[in-house]
């Protein structure tokens, strides 16, 4: 075979790896959409569920989702960042118990995400006595995320090269004068955009928050420490019922729900070109 | 009609042009006695004494691996970042010993300023590039001023005035080196070390980097490394040669030769290696 | 740009015409003591000499350096070999004027011809403008002034061959003679002054077009 034609049929090759994967996507969102686009409406977001379709809205749903992601911010943010931090400028990489952590941390974002739920009942829903709550849910999704973040962290603050550290200690700054004032700046881009990827695959998580005990069917605003559902869970449990509206108003359910996510992700996207820079 | 009366003075600064006799009674800022540094239990340089005095100029020149770069980062500390890195002997800087326990490298490195060989400006704006290490130094008061002097201290201000505010990194190569003379200036340090400073930089910048060298040493006293010994003949007022040893294990050790003043090391050196070096047979 | 470098060539031509307004004395001075037959002042030039030779090796030692360190090339560097030729030229006139003041005092006593110490004295003052002028022409880059320095030194030529013709026709007794051998010496150094004054206005022309010519062969 020529070395031309054994070039094209290589491109041709990834050509149809490409398809496959976007014709089957683009399948699956076609059909959501047709299904649901034209049942989102104010109602859909307004209205808590009900057992009569007409007017069963996903409210609690989309709030506990919004504030998931709202606490998973607040929670797995700092730590994943704090701990990257320690990991990348202040440990020293022969220590044993560094290395130990490290290799937890590679291992810990493999874990499936129902071995998370598991723990979460165990220690968080029963042990500590939180019980079936928002706020454990949300605990246990920042356990799950917190691996991500971390490693996202800390390939952002590996990436600002040794000079500007450099420069900064040669000019009198104290180490954490240096880290906070030259690397975590320069790193936040990579920190941010990493963080907002791993929160937007929390959000989908389905497993864990059932594990602990999110509810199928809640018809108040969910509040930190009450029931709550979140969408997943909530189209799920749509789906999951007999009258053919529901499976419309679950497919209309997802398209909120990737809206969300495309919200999120096209923060990250432009997070990352607005301030990225040439080293 | 009176032949005799011939100005000795100004026959002694013929003579003392290229400082040949100058030195003996200058205040020596560095003293340097029997300093050996290892990285992790590999020496890197040892058997090294010499002293380097104010308002000089001193160059380190010598094949690459000769250790110059490790025993310049010795006189700031900035050895202390480099896991492993151990030091013998002693490193007095006006008589007081810069590693003895109660020394805080933070305050070492505020009087001995460094500057690196690839320009490394902050991602960050002109300004802040400069204002930087008073910043962090609490030298809060009067910032704007300070860092004007320092930018005019190192040939830039006129280059820059009217774009404090862009970012640093939009600057040429030189302009950036300048850029972290000033740097290093804002903090009004003592000493300044600059580590093969213009390697990286075109002919033209080079020449400017080496015309500022020559301003600075009358208020600062700098020491520089570098690999182009044609440069150490032009600026340094005193220069040390460094070679490798290799011991026979297949062991480099870095070693000091021979510490002059510069003429004297370019017309008549006492070492041979010095010749060979200069002359260019070296290896 | 290259401000140190700069500053030590300034400092090289400066200490070179320095070295010139000494040795322009020096030649005052022996043609003084000469036409005076004044034995003192002829023992001031010898002892002055060390003085130059002071500053000529400094000049020496500085262009050493200055080689060494600054790497000079193109006009630099013609202008540093210039210097390091036109310095040894006068060290050379120096050593001239110590012959002639030595000779000054060796002939004290002896019976002089006026004749030849007022032909001397043209000579001395004929001898110092072409040193001046060769001076000049080094600092200004002066090409065509240097290449004036030719017939002044034809003048000076002339007047040697004539003080050997001149002392032919004297005759008289032993010490006149005496005298008159010596001064055929003093005649050669005279004119040697000049030789040298020209060889430096040759080191000025070079400087300029970068090519090393003798205005005249040495066949005259």
């Amino acid at each position: 075979m020529s070395r031309a034609l054994k070039g094209g049929v290589f491109k041709a090759l990834l050509l149809l790896s490409l398809a496959v994967g976007f014709v089957m996507l683009g399948a699956l969102l076609v059909d959501v959409f047709r299904d649901g686009l034209p049942y989102v409406d104010w109602m859909l977001l307004s209205n808590p569920p009900s057992s009569s379709p007409l007017d069963a809205g996903a409210r609690p749903a989309i709030l506990a989702t919004l504030y998931i992601a709202g606490l998973l911010l607040l929670l797995a943010v700092p730590v994943g960042v704090g701990t990257a931090i320690y990991l990348e400028e202040y440990a020293s990489k022969t220590r044993w118990y560094n290395r130990l952590l490290e290799v937890n941390i590679q291992n810990l974002a493999a874990v499936p995400s129902i071995v998370y739920g598991i723990l979460g009942l165990a220690f968080l829903v029963r042990g500590a006595g939180l019980g079936r709550v928002l706020l454990a849910g949300a605990l246990i999704l920042t356990l799950l995320v917190l691996p991500t973040v971390i490693i996202a962290a800390r390939e952002a603050i590996r990436a600002v090269p040794d000079s500007i550290r450099q420069g900064g200690y040669a000019l009198g700054a104290t180490q954490w004068q240096v880290v906070s004032r030259q690397v975590l700046p320069a790193a936040i881009p990579g920190i941010a955009t990493g963080s907002i990827l791993a929160l937007s695959r929390a959000i989908g998580e389905t497993a864990p928050l059932i594990m602990i005990g999110a509810v199928t069917y809640i018809a108040f605003d969910p509040t930190l420490l009450g029931p709550f559902t979140a969408l997943p869970i909530q189209i799920y449990s749509w789906v999951g019922l007999p009258a053919e509206e529901f499976k419309f108003l679950a497919a209309a359910a997802i398209v909120v729900l990737l809206g969300i996510l495309l919200v999120m992700n096209a923060l990250a996207i432009w997070l990352r070109n607005h301030y990225r820079r040439s080293w | 009609m009176n032949v005799t009366t011939i100005d000795h003075r100004a026959l002694a600064a013929v003579a003392q042009g290229h400082g040949t006799e100058s030195f003996a009674s200058r205040e020596p800022v560095f003293q340097v006695k029997d300093l050996a540094v290892a990285y992790s239990g590999n020496v890197a340089i040892h058997d090294v004494s010499l002293d380097v005095y104010k308002s000089s100029i001193t160059a380190f020149i010598g094949p690459s691996g000769c250790g110059k770069s490790t025993l310049i980062r010795c006189f700031n500390r900035m050895n202390d970042l480099v896991p492993g890195a151990t030091i013998a002997g002693d490193v007095l800087y006006h008589g007081k010993d810069l590693y003895a326990r109660d020394v805080d490298p933070v305050e070492v490195r505020r009087r001995i300023g460094m500057v690196f060989q690839k320009p490394n400006p902050f991602p960050k704006s002109v300004y802040d590039n400069v204002a930087f290490g008073p910043r962090v130094l609490g030298l809060k008061d009067d910032l704007e001023a300070r860092v004007e002097g320092a930018l005019q201290r190192a040939a830039l201000w006129d280059e820059v005035k009217d774009r404090l505010k862009g970012s640093a990194l939009s600057l040429s190569g030189g302009q950036q080196q300048r850029l972290c003379i000033a740097r290093a200036l804002a903090v009004e340090p003592d000493v300044i070390l600059m580590d093969e400073p213009a390697s990286a930089l075109d002919p033209i910048s080079t020449t400017r980097i080496e015309d500022l060298m020559h301003e600075l040493k009358r208020d600062y006293t700098i020491v520089i490394v570098t690999h182009n010994m044609q440069q150490a003949a032009r600026v340094a007022d005193m220069t040390a040669f460094f070679s490798v040893e290799v011991a026979d294990d297949g062991r480099r050790t870095g070693v000091l030769v021979e510490y002059d003043v510069t003429a004297k090391i370019f017309t008549t050196p006492a070492d041979k290696r010095t010749e060979d070096y200069v002359t260019g047979r070296f290896g | 740009m290259r401000i140190s470098f700069q500053e030590a060539l300034d400092q090289l031509e400066a200490d070179l015409q320095r070295e010139g307004e000494l040795v322009l004395r020096s030649v005052r001075a022996a043609c003084e003591a000469l036409c005076a037959q004044d034995a003192e002042l002829a023992d001031e030039v010898i002892a002055f000499d060390d003085d130059i030779d002071e500053l000529y090796l400094a000049v020496e030692r500085n262009v050493e350096f200055l080689l060494a360190r600054q790497t000079p090339v193109a006009s630099d560097l013609r202008l540093v070999l210039a210097i390091l030729h036109s310095n040894l030229h006068l060290e050379r006139i120096g050593d001239s004027c110590t012959t002639i003041a030595k000779l000054t005092k060796l002939t004290h006593g002896l019976p002089p011809d006026p004749a030849l110490l007022s032909g001397f004295r043209e000579m001395g003052e004929r001898a110092e403008e072409m040193i001046r002028v060769a001076l000049a022409s080094l600092r200004d880059r002066d090409r065509q002034r240097a290449e004036s320095l030719l017939a002044s030194d034809e003048l000076i030529d002339i007047a040697n061959r004539r003080v050997v013709t001149h002392l032919l026709k004297l005759g008289g007794d032993e010490s006149q003679r005496e005298w008159g051998l010596r001064m055929i010496i003093v005649s050669r150094c005279l004119e040697r002054i000049g030789d040298h004054a020209v060889d430096i206005g040759e080191q000025a022309a070079y400087l300029v077009t970068g090519e090393f010519r003798e205005f005249t062969d040495a066949s005259h």
